[in-house]
């Protein structure tokens, strides 16, 4: 249904323009005093010198989660594969060497120029293996092969960029990894 | 041979030196598109361009806070390729751009930059005019060369064969045609009270009484709304309003060519702010000051001219001192380029401090045009004039920026106005503000002044 905006009518002051000019001249003069005197107090980000302000929820470059003994926690059951919109999730799968698990994987491609960062994998995955907290926003390749970002890409980062999360600290390098690896150790027997 | 000896050598030196001032207008465009462009940025809170650098081998990079993007926008223009639309008229297509501009180097002569420099030089009096041309009609003759500039616009609309540039020539002509009136009368309220036609007598008069703004008050605005009108500038830009032509007249213009009209609008707010301010802010007189009084304390006013300048160069040091500690603790990558570039402003800044105090002490305790001679030929009164002559050019000079900071602030203020409402305000508005101004100036200067 049509909503009916009944707008004030402008008094006289308003009509007749000039005042209203002087306001707004007013109101620019302000902003154009904070540029010269309080420059750095701009919203620009001189990007790329200045990098914006990521935060970890953001859905960026995806990560693969380690065990504590550093192979990939996933266990290649294709429900990112699924998840995905774009099909741009390739997951081939092998026989673990480890008689607790039942599959690894072999292969895991994320082609990048593909995704569409929905986030849907990070969501989809039982075993908390993939995901898109890395706050890598740029992908710049020379060609098209190098955008599709394989297994051990996946699998580069570093513990100490993720000192808040203790899932990633009990991976190789992390604080918690040698607790982690006893009990993983633990298990096996 | 007559003509010559008529004069004194100095008299010709400094009369011919005067047309110097032509390129005053060519100069302040270097100096308006960065403010234009940075202003306009600051003023929707961008910063603006800032990226362009020179890169200087063993140094680093210039970036002269964004002015390279300018030397780099206009070299592109130079270099880019002239062409014509086919179908045009080869002549007027390629001379149009250049009426506005030419009109830039016309204009100037009759506006006054310093006071009548008067001196003696050897026994003899010597009075040298401050404008090029110290015409009784200078008035009329900058109003006639302004309205010239229009034909540039008009010839190049006709010229291009195409409806765009055409129905922005229509406009341009019908706009300049009405704001030459309100223009032309909102300035006799001032011409009438100053009884000349001749800028430097108006300046004298200013000087002598009030300024043109506290005795014509009505008639200031209607001539500043009136003048930014006629340079075509928003909000008054509805002859190359971008949604409905385009752009207007210089549509099918590219390369140089369209600089020229680019250079030519910008020249042109050049021109009427130096008007603006001769008219009704006084010209070349110093505020409170009277020339007398200056003349009378050289050595002082020199030195006080000296120190505000010295106190404008401490005041941008200070600013980049500022920004250098708050450059200095972001993360930014290029901060230490930028900091490298920032410490030689500051030297060149603190260089400039110290010229500016030894001078200014210099002309303080060491200036005294009584025992001023070379050679025994005594020079005190030429000095003298001299400096009352660079005061006076300085500070027309700072009352012209002051109005063209008033052209860019309108334009990024304002939203254009629709085509009748321009014509509304014009004919119906302004014109009658300013008649009846000029009737109410007329009858109270016939009441009080009794002439």
């Amino acid at each position: 249904m049509a909503r009916v905006i009944k707008q004030r009518p402008m008094n006289w002051i308003e009509r007749l323009y000039i005042f209203e000019c002087l306001r707004g001249l007013f109101t620019t003069l302000k902003h154009a005093a904070r540029g010269l005197f309080r420059y750095e107090t701009l919203p620009t980000i001189s990007y790329p010198e200045g990098q914006p302000e990521i935060r970890h929820t953001y859905r960026a470059k995806h990560r693969l989660m380690l065990r504590p003994d550093g192979t990939p926690r996933c266990v290649a059951c294709g429900m990112c594969a699924a998840a995905c919109p774009a099909h741009c999730i390739f997951i081939e799968a092998t026989q673990s060497d480890d008689p607790r698990i039942e599959k690894r994987v072999m292969r895991f491609d994320i082609d990048h120029l593909t995704c569409v960062f929905c986030g849907l994998c990070a969501e989809a995955c039982p075993v908390d293996a993939l995901r898109m907290d890395t706050k890598k926003i740029v992908f710049e390749h020379r060609t098209r092969e190098e955008f599709v970002a394989h297994m051990s890409d996946l699998m580069d980062w570093d513990p100490k960029d993720y000192p808040e999360d203790a899932q990633s600290q009990m991976a190789p390098g992390g604080t918690k990894n040698k607790q982690a690896l006893e009990t993983w150790g633990m298990e096996v027997k | 041979m007559d003509i010559i000896e008529s004069k004194t050598w100095i008299e010709w030196v400094i009369t011919i030196a005067k047309f110097a001032f032509c390129f005053v207008p060519v100069l302040y465009i270097l100096l308006l598109i960065p403010m234009e462009r940075r202003g306009a940025g600051f003023m929707q809170d961008r910063q603006g361009p800032n990226r362009s650098y020179i890169k200087i081998p063993y140094f680093g990079k210039i970036r002269l806070f964004g002015y390279v993007q300018n030397m780099c926008d206009g070299t592109k223009l130079f270099f880019k390729e002239m062409f014509a639309p086919a179908g045009v008229n080869k002549v007027l297509y390629y001379v149009a751009p250049a009426i506005p501009f030419a009109i830039v180097f016309l204009s100037p002569c009759v506006i006054p930059w310093f006071g009548p420099m008067v001196f003696d030089w050897g026994d003899k009096a010597v009075r040298i005019p401050g404008s090029i041309i110290d015409s009784d009609v200078g008035v009329l003759l900058l109003m006639g060369f302004s309205s010239l500039s229009a034909f540039g616009a008009i010839l190049a609309g006709w010229a291009s064969k195409s409806k765009y540039t055409f129905l922005g020539a229509l406009r341009t002509s019908s706009m300049t045609i009405s704001y030459e009136v309100c223009l032309g009368l909102s300035l006799m309220g001032i011409l009438l009270l100053a009884g000349s036609f001749n800028l430097t007598d108006i300046v004298s008069w200013q000087e002598n009484h009030v300024w043109g703004i506290v005795a014509q008050p009505v008639a200031f605005f209607c001539f500043l709304i009136a003048s930014i009108a006629e340079t075509g500038r928003a909000p008054f830009d509805v002859a190359e309003g971008e949604p409905e032509l385009v752009a207007g007249y210089h549509t099918e213009y590219g390369a140089m060519q369209f600089g020229l009209f680019y250079m030519g609008e910008y020249s042109h707010i050049c021109i009427n702010s130096f008007l603006i301010a001769t008219l009704f802010l006084g010209g070349y007189a110093v505020p409170f000051v009277t020339t007398e009084t200056m003349q009378a304390h050289m050595g002082g006013s020199l030195a006080i001219l000296c120190g505000i300048l010295a106190f404008l160069a401490l005041a941008f040091l200070h600013m980049l001192h500022r920004y250098s500690k708050k450059l200095a603790a972001t993360q930014q990558t290029h901060r230490f380029e930028v900091l490298q570039e920032y410490k030689l402003y500051k030297i060149c800044g603190w260089a400039a401090v110290v010229v500016f105090v030894v001078l200014g002490a210099c002309a303080w305790f060491l200036f005294n045009p009584a025992n001023m001679a070379i050679n025994g030929f005594a020079i005190g009164s030429f000095a003298t004039a001299l400096g009352t002559a660079l005061i006076h050019l300085l500070v027309l000079v700072v009352k012209s920026v002051m109005f063209c900071w008033v052209w860019i602030w309108v334009r990024w203020t304002l939203p254009r106005f629709r085509y009748d409402h321009v014509m509304h305000l014009g004919w119906k508005i302004i014109l009658n503000i300013a008649l009846i101004n000029l009737v109410v100036t007329a009858v109270i200067a016939k009441l009080v002044g009794g002439n």
